[in-house]
């Protein structure tokens, strides 16, 4: 039997979620910025390619919806999740793609949450990174493909490959990895992530200091 | 204080999102070059940005732009600009590229001009008020901006902690390979989760959780920014249509 407390759950989330998921923004997008300065100057160096290694990082920006439903354990968590992430690129970082990114971010969440929303939020397997990953790539790319027009080029399957493939890793398997490795710094003890499985558990003292 | 910056920063979000939006529909490049050419004026005549600042802001749009413009042309079927060459560039590629690549400067134009225009704590502030965010929400938010620009110094702080340990490079520098980056990134993180925590925490010991609130400095909104929409939607809309009839 749960505790009663995860019988009824709050209807809405946490001021303390909230500001979780804030963060997350804040960090993943503080690294991507850093990370971008210094993949512009490469990418200007390649030329033509430089268009097709934004495929390659794609990845890393899917990374926050996963993360946050696998910390919070709650529907719509992605979705908002990556929006946040999304207004806090525009608005505080300025960036140049402007408030489209707001649009591309709720359909990346969107396609990142559905396999968690498959298995109602219970199921956090390698698996489930991966497909998260892959949807939320595939999802982001039929908007990509209309927004840049890719249909008429030759390269599309290219693109896609790259582009599912770094969802895969760094959007999906990635976040395991970085989940997996939060939990066991003990940063997570008051979230539903650690708080679920502790319910789980026979009431024994968790820790033994 | 220009004209824009007297805007109300929701109105003006929402412009530049249907104006965003509007101009995936157009691939006509005088349309799309007409665009670019009034969102200049208008980041310097109601934005008041000075030339040389615009200027600078150009630079990631044309770099991207080149990128753009060379991987059309390289990569569409079509007729060739040069017959015989070794590399098949064709003339509608080249058309497709340039026009691509002027969205994403008519865009970005915009989206500089209204970032300049609007601090974040009016942007949040009048999308509570406005947009029926969630002060929670809001609030967060304006927590997160104030990490974020605390995030280079910890960054810093983190990258000479590290370094102190770590063994040196072949020049006597510390590195910054992918696992030096990783390393740091994940000490920023888990730094970040426990802080958010205690943020919250204060946040909700000041009573900003719950509640109906006032809002401290409200953000007006007026005439002004009907005559914004009306100005904007109707530029838009008559430099369209002008270029399907021209």
């Amino acid at each position: 039997m749960s505790r009663p407390e995860t019988a009824r759950r709050a209807p809405r989330l946490e001021l303390k979620d909230i500001v979780l998921m804030v963060m997350l923004g804040v960090v993943f997008g503080f690294l991507y910025w850093a990370l971008v300065q210094a993949w512009n100057g490469l990418a200007v160096l390649m030329g033509p390619a430089g268009d097709l290694a934004q495929h390659v990082l794609l990845g890393g920006w899917l990374i926050v919806a996963p993360i946050a439903i696998a910390i919070l354990r709650r529907p719509f968590v992605g979705i908002v999740a990556e929006v946040i992430a999304s207004v806090i690129e525009v608005v505080f970082l300025g960036s140049p793609v402007g408030p489209i990114l707001l649009v591309v971010a709720a359909i990346q969440g969107l396609g990142s949450e559905l396999p968690f929303a498959a298995g109602r939020y219970r199921r956090f397997g390698w698996a489930r990174y991966a497909v998260s990953g892959l949807m939320g790539a595939g999802l982001v790319f039929v908007f990509s493909a209309f927004r840049f027009d890719w249909w008429g080029q030759d390269i599309l399957l290219l693109r896609l490959g790259l582009q599912l493939a770094s969802g895969v890793l760094l959007g999906g398997l990635l976040a395991r990895v970085v989940v997996d490795a939060l939990v066991r710094t003990g940063a997570l003890d008051n979230f539903a992530i650690v708080r679920d499985q502790a319910d789980r558990r026979a009431p024994v003292a968790r820790r033994e200091r | 204080m220009s004209w824009l910056e007297r805007a109300n920063p929701t109105v003006k979000m929402a412009l530049l999102l249907v104006v965003s939006l509007a101009t995936l529909f157009l691939l006509d490049v005088r349309v799309l070059l007409t665009l670019y050419l009034l969102g200049l004026v208008a980041a310097y005549g109601a934005a008041r940005l000075d030339v040389r600042t615009l200027a600078l802001a150009q630079v990631p749009f044309l770099l991207f732009a080149v990128g753009l413009v060379m991987v059309n042309a390289v990569s569409r079927p079509g007729e060739p600009l040069v017959e015989g060459s070794a590399v098949r560039v064709t003339v509608e590629g080249l058309v497709m590229g340039v026009a691509l690549a002027l969205r994403g400067m008519v865009i970005g134009v915009l989206t500089v001009a209204f970032l300049a225009t609007t601090p974040p704590r009016d942007l949040m502030a009048s999308l509570a008020q406005h947009a029926r965010l969630s002060p929670r929400y809001a609030y967060s938010m304006l927590a997160g901006h104030r990490m974020l620009v605390a995030m280079p110094r910890r960054w810093a702080t983190i990258r000479a902690a590290q370094a102190v340990r770590a063994p040196l490079g072949r020049d006597g520098r510390p590195r910054l390979g992918v696992r030096d980056f990783g390393r740091a990134a994940f000490t920023l993180l888990v730094g970040s989760v426990r802080a958010s925590e205690r943020i919250a925490l204060a946040m909700e010991s000041r009573g900003l959780s719950a509640g109906p609130r006032t809002v401290w400095r409200p953000v007006p909104v007026g005439r002004r920014d009907a005559v914004l929409a009306v100005v904007v939607l109707g530029t838009a809309v008559a430099v369209v249509v002008g270029g399907r009839l021209v």
